[in-house]
């Protein structure tokens, strides 16, 4: 449980003190915490998820002053993912309270609702932040920049945690 | 009662999610600037365009109210119309006097019944004796000529169509009265036919076919149709002349009735001379 929460509180610390500020370049805004909802446990009541979406999305929220954007994000994540993994074979997985990650359901798996929930997320988010002023070229190019910079961090996340517990 | 606690059981946290979306978008919408201002301009865009569709559809309630002042209006255009209404000075030795007594006057009316396949045509206006109309009055369309009164009742009065096989009109085309009929052959009904025009005429498709001065019934000027198609034999002197009518019997909705004011007294003298 403390490994848990240790494991939050540094996803979060790295995405509100490093990820918002890269600075690199306008098209670069990686939204990394929110492997936490991908990674969410499989036995957590689907309730309970919508309602932990919300509050890490208001969270995220107040760090970059757009409140509802990230919390609007976070619930369709949780959703979508439901749909995704209500269709794969998980039985065994939900039984040992296992999360969701590429050591309980296989690289491919993961790599595929992974890829998917973050292009999705950064387009959502990208496009809500833009609405008034809307451009296409600019909502796409900055969705596969941090996404792809994402999916890179959760990797990382992915195989430094493999190394050091085999959890997560 | 217990599926549906079921049902709700089971879909609780779509209906949470529903609730939380909600209070996203009213967060989104009132606490960030621009999509404070995007949902504000789109706010005035809908209700642009509700205003417009809701004014769309209300303005057919009273179209027919409309419809009776929009008459109302031409009727009054046409008595003033200086083209088509005919003066009589009051005073013969003071031509330029200004005081001008009109010869004709204008009653809108609604057509009720119409056909246009018979061969004698008649339609049937909602005006009648009650409003002044009386038989062998004049009746146009805001196209052109359209038929003369039958007869009337008190409330309805029925209309020799121009489509009517009985119907004859003397045609006034490039100024030139013609005292050949302009009559209906009961083939097509936008066509009416004029026999016995010389070849020597210089008549061509496209020309305005009116009426003259040989009737009382209408004021000089009133469009009839325009010539469509001018038929000959290099053995005939004369020409078969087509007009198409200027009127649309298939599509007739408003009429004008035009009242001879003095026809009481000009009948009597024509009667007289004859």
């Amino acid at each position: 449980m403390i490994r848990l929460i240790f494991y939050w509180i540094a996803i979060l610390f790295l995405q509100f003190v490093v990820f918002n500020h890269l600075g690199f370049t306008a098209y670069l805004a990686p939204q990394v915490f929110i492997v936490l909802l991908i990674t969410l446990p499989l036995h957590i009541s689907k309730p309970y998820q919508v309602l932990l979406g919300f509050t890490l999305g208001l969270i995220a929220d107040l760090f970059v002053g757009t409140p509802g954007i990230h919390a609007s994000a976070c619930m369709w994540l949780v959703i979508i993912r439901l749909l995704l993994l209500g269709a794969q074979d998980l039985k065994e997985q939900i039984a040992n309270h296992l999360p969701y990650n590429v050591h309980s359901v296989g690289l491919s798996t993961f790599a595929a609702t992974t890829a998917s929930l973050v292009f999705f997320y950064h387009f959502y988010v990208f496009w809500l932040e833009s609405i008034g002023a809307i451009n296409g070229y600019v909502i796409l190019f900055t969705t596969l920049v941090s996404a792809l910079f994402t999916l890179t961090v959760i990797g990382v996340v992915q195989l430094l945690s493999d190394k050091a517990s085999g959890e997560f | 009662m217990q599926r549906l606690i079921a049902f709700i059981e089971q879909n609780i946290y779509i209906m949470l999610f529903i609730l939380l979306q909600a209070i996203c978008g009213v967060l989104l919408f009132s606490l960030n600037p621009y999509q404070q201002a995007s949902i504000t301009h789109s706010a005035a865009f809908i209700t642009d365009k509700s205003n417009e569709l809701s004014s769309t559809v209300t303005g057919y309630f009273d179209l027919q109210e409309q419809n009776k002042l929009l008459q109302a209006q031409v009727a009054s255009q046409f008595k003033n119309d200086s083209r088509t209404s005919l003066y009589f000075m009051d005073d013969t030795l003071t031509l330029r006097d200004t005081s001008r007594r009109k010869l004709f006057d204008v009653l809108p009316a609604q057509v009720v019944y119409n056909t246009i396949y018979k061969a004698s045509n008649v339609f049937i206006i909602n005006k009648g004796t009650k409003n002044g109309i009386q038989k062998n009055m004049g009746v146009i369309s805001s196209q052109g000529l359209a038929g003369i009164v039958l007869q009337s009742n008190e409330n309805y009065s029925s209309v020799m169509s121009l489509l009517h096989i009985n119907m004859n009109v003397i045609p006034t085309i490039n100024n030139l009265e013609y005292y050949t009929g302009l009559k209906w052959d009961n083939l097509n009904p936008q066509t009416l036919k004029i026999t016995g025009l010389n070849k020597l005429e210089e008549l061509k498709v496209g020309d305005k076919v009116y009426t003259g001065k040989s009737s009382l019934l209408f004021p000089a000027g009133i469009l009839i149709g325009e010539i469509s198609k001018l038929e000959t034999t290099t053995t005939s002197q004369y020409f078969t002349t087509y007009v198409k009518t200027a009127t649309n019997f298939r599509n007739l909705d408003y009429v004008y009735v035009i009242v001879n004011k003095d026809i009481n007294q000009l009948v009597p003298l024509l009667q007289e001379n004859d």
